[in-house]
């Protein structure tokens, strides 16, 4: 028997719209509870490899528990409890931050606009100071 | 995950749960052994299907959780609540009648 893949797990029950926290924490559950249960049958004598085949069995399939929680409407995401709801609400949403995305883009890359910034900045300087070398030369040459 | 019980025990798990938190707080792997134990057997939960029952309660406020580091593992432990115990008092009454409507209907059915 294969032991349990708690990654594939996770992934299982966030597609089934169960919210990330409740994900999370129940994978880490699980996982304990397996760690208690080969614990449990190296106690009662097995070997490492046989405890571990022992604690999968116990555990059983992961088909079931995803059922289980995925019956649960209060563990799920609210697109998922409410996906007529979310289907509306969703595309607003987008529309209603477009127009703020270039502001968002101006944050997330903050370091490489206060470089450009610096540099027209400086190059700005330089061609006043030219010019003003320029006009001084003209006015008293 | 293992289904080790039909499905007229639905509830029995959420029962169960409240009532031996309301004594102790206690983690999964503990709850799966006590139920074992205080049911002498009889009720065997499937070792996840605690899980789902749990974090439901939680969320319905019926129980809180709190992490602690034990022998090098992070343990969740869950405890009863205010609205846990007015739960259990409810589902503790509904059992009875349950069981008191049963126990009279078969032995009305082994009289007849």
């Amino acid at each position: 028997m294969r032991e349990p893949d708690f990654n594939a797990l996770a992934t299982r029950l966030l597609k089934s719209g169960i919210t990330p926290y409740h994900t999370h924490r129940t994978v880490n559950e699980l996982r304990d509870h397996y760690d208690d249960l080969v614990d449990a049958a190296v106690d009662a004598g097995a070997n490492s490899k046989k405890a571990r085949r022992l604690a999968t069995a116990e555990l059983g399939t992961m088909d079931d528990f995803v059922v289980e929680m995925a019956s649960r409407r209060e563990l799920k995401t609210w697109a998922f409890r409410y996906p007529h709801l979310a289907v509306v609400i969703y595309p607003l949403a987008c529309l209603a931050v477009l127009p703020a995305m270039p502001v968002f883009a101006g944050i997330a890359h903050r370091a490489t606009l206060m470089r450009w910034g610096v540099s027209l900045l400086g190059a700005g300087l330089v061609t006043a100071l030219m010019m003003l070398a320029m006009q001084l030369s003209i006015i008293l040459g | 995950m293992a289904q080790s019980n039909p499905p007229f025990m639905s509830g029995v798990p959420e029962l169960l749960l409240l009532r031996l938190l309301n004594e102790q707080e206690m983690y999964g792997y503990e709850l799966v052994r006590s139920i074992k134990q205080v049911t002498k057997e009889a009720i065997s939960l499937g070792e996840g299907v605690i899980y789902p029952v749990l974090h439901s309660l939680e969320r319905k406020g019926a129980l809180k959780s709190k992490r602690k580091a034990v022998g090098g593992r992070t343990r969740v432990y869950y405890s009863l609540t205010r609205k846990g115990r007015d739960r259990l008092e409810k589902l503790r009454g509904d059992w009875s009648r349950i069981q008191g409507g049963i126990a009279t209907a078969l032995e009305s059915g082994a009289n007849a």
